[in-house]
């Protein structure tokens, strides 16, 4: 306190004196959250990666040590990474399109209407809430169980039969798609009906004296002025589409066999289930690259006009 | 005009059909949990019946009891939510408000630390808890939830505390007042409304956890979305109780979420402005 003031005396000083006390009661305010995110995520990626050097197997700790590149060349080599890699990138893909597609189309649909909108509003907010892990339950059994499910009673009334959703290999691929799309298909209605509803009107209103089509007003206008939120909303639903896990954890497990596991579950079950932690944290290496890339890619067309 | 009437009604059935989609399998899985046995496997299925209570009392009171795990669901949110609070708040007004080196970097930290997959932070720290005997502990799935609860946080309350003008504190500075009691006489009760949106959403994010409680959950700690399993098995599927259960698990994100309402769109998609992030 007591140089503090003989600082403050020195009136030149005092502009210096106050920026450094800016910069010391930030770095206090700064600290704990710092330390906390260091701890949760630097540090596990650092230890990840150097465990993904090491054969590290919790079923047979006797042949556990130092490998170098080992998990990595495997990795290369492996089958089932590779046809989790393109399991990932195809429910990454569909899910992305479908939810955008979805949730544009009803956007566009909802705000030209009069009366009405509030339900929406509140019904958009369920399934977004809820737990994946609860979604991928009920779609599981009250859903798309064989003859007890709703879908599949549909199904049988309609004549197609009763289908086995979620045992049969390409039916239980689409099943997890419905599911993912289902849950976040509101985000995407909800970003764009409110980005759709602060455009300007006045522009509208031009392109109507000008006789200018609906098409032609959504394709000219509204695309346009709705680019960045379409794209926001295509960066984070990959980012969680990625990493999806819950839904299709609790449906099928990944399986039939391996048919609905993504990258994100095989790292899981080769670490969890398969206990081969080494392999695994290789595996989650791996991801992240891919998250990382992929996130390049989005960013680099987010820029580009 | 006939045209028009016909899109009208297209328009109608298609959104309509849109609502029906999102509420139906939430309000199925209400309406079996209160059927009985006999009603929940009747086909073709059933949408009128008698209800009953039965399938609440069995799984609150009954032999498998699952109210230790709604109790440890409400335990890891709170706490999850209160510890990122108290860092997140101080935290986020130095990134809103302060002048120093690297506040470009600390921000672009915050939001990359999002980038890693939730399964790579599991398995060194399944490794680090096991050895430190913190598996099946409320500090070890606390610990590890601030991973994803901080970052969202700290992001959130970034852009409620941009919005106060700076005027209030230049004032508050001029009369003497220090700057900690700035921050906590003038400046928190400004972004009171925000605090609270941070909080919903952190707890919502924090009740709907899987991966990592799946992994660290034990026969002490088990969440609900993880003790729902015990419902469900090769033999047999109790299905009014796990409807029961599933509703029980949706209850408190459900009411949160239309409390929340108008701060969702907000809530969902903090961080993206400033370059990516998510939930």
């Amino acid at each position: 306190m007591q140089d503090h003031a003989a600082a403050i005396s020195h009136s030149g000083d005092l502009g210096r004196v106050l920026a450094r006390r800016e910069r010391r009661f930030a770095a206090a305010l700064l600290a704990p959250a710092f330390v906390a995110l260091l701890a949760t995520t630097t540090f596990p990626l650092l230890f990840l990666i150097g465990t993904s050097t090491f054969r590290m197997d919790l079923a047979m700790p006797f042949a556990d040590g130092f490998v170098g590149l080992e998990n990595y060349r495997t990795l290369l080599a492996d089958d089932r990474f590779w046809s989790s890699l393109l399991i990932s990138l195809v429910y990454t893909a569909s899910t992305v399109v479908l939810q955008v597609a979805l949730g544009l189309a009803l956007a566009l649909l909802v705000m030209d209407m009069k009366r009405g909108q509030g339900w929406f509003r509140v019904i958009a907010i369920l399934p977004v809430v809820l737990s994946p892990a609860v979604v991928g339950m009920i779609w599981r059994t009250f859903m798309l169980a064989p003859e007890f499910g709703i879908v599949d009673y549909l199904a049988i009334n309609a004549g197609l039969g009763s289908k086995n959703w979620l045992g049969d290999p390409t039916l239980a691929m689409v099943s997890v798609i419905i599911i993912h799309t289902w849950q976040w298909t509101p985000f995407a209605f909800m970003v764009l009906l409110a980005s759709l509803a602060s455009l300007p009107e006045d522009i509208y209103e031009a392109a109507r004296l000008d006789r200018a089509s609906a098409w032609q007003r959504f394709r000219r206008i509204t695309l346009p002025l709705l680019r960045p939120a379409i794209v926001m909303v295509v960066i984070m639903r990959t980012m969680v589409a990625l990493t999806a896990f819950a839904a299709i954890f609790t449906v099928t497990g990944g399986g039939p066999g391996t048919a609905t596991e993504i990258l994100n579950l095989y790292a899981y079950r080769k670490s969890f289930t398969e206990l081969s932690i080494g392999y695994g944290s290789a595996l989650a290496v791996a991801l992240l690259v891919v998250t990382i890339l992929i996130s390049g890619v989005l960013f680099a067309l987010r820029r580009a006009k | 005009m006939i045209v028009r009437r016909i899109r009208l009604v297209a328009v109608l059935a298609i959104t309509l059909l849109f609502l029906l989609a999102w509420v139906f399998p939430i309000v199925w899985s209400v309406l079996n949990s209160l059927k009985t046995d006999s009603d929940v496997l009747a086909y073709p299925p059933k949408l009128f019946f008698t209800p009953t209570l039965e399938p609440y009392r069995d799984v609150l009171f009954g032999s498998a009891s699952i109210l230790p795990n709604l109790v440890s669901s409400f335990v890891i949110a709170i706490g999850t939510t209160v510890i990122t609070m108290l860092m997140a708040v101080p935290a986020a007004y130095a990134l809103a408000r302060l002048r120093f080196r690297g506040k470009k970097f600390a921000g672009f930290y915050v939001l990359a630390t999002q980038m890693l997959p939730p399964v790579g932070i599991i398995i060194p720290y399944f490794l680090i808890l096991r050895n430190i005997g913190w598996i099946d502990t409320y500090q070890g799935i606390i610990l590890i939830y601030l991973s994803f609860s901080l970052p969202f946080a700290i992001w959130l309350l970034v852009s409620y505390f941009e919005d106060i003008p700076f005027e209030m504190e230049e004032a508050a500075y001029l009369d003497g007042a220090s700057r900690m009691k700035t921050l906590w006489r003038i400046i928190i009760p400004q972004v009171r409304g925000g605090i609270a949106v941070t909080v919903v959403f952190v707890f919502l994010n924090a009740w709907n956890e899987f991966l990592f409680a799946v992994v660290l959950s034990g026969n002490t700690v088990r969440p609900v979305t993880v003790a729902m399993f015990n419902f469900i098995s090769v033999e047999q599927t109790l299905w009014a109780k796990l409807a029961a259960v599933s509703v029980l698990a949706m209850l408190p994100v459900v009411i949160l979420g239309i409390v929340a309402q108008k701060n969702i769109v907000k809530g969902l998609t903090v961080g993206a402005v400033k370059g990516g992030g998510r939930r």
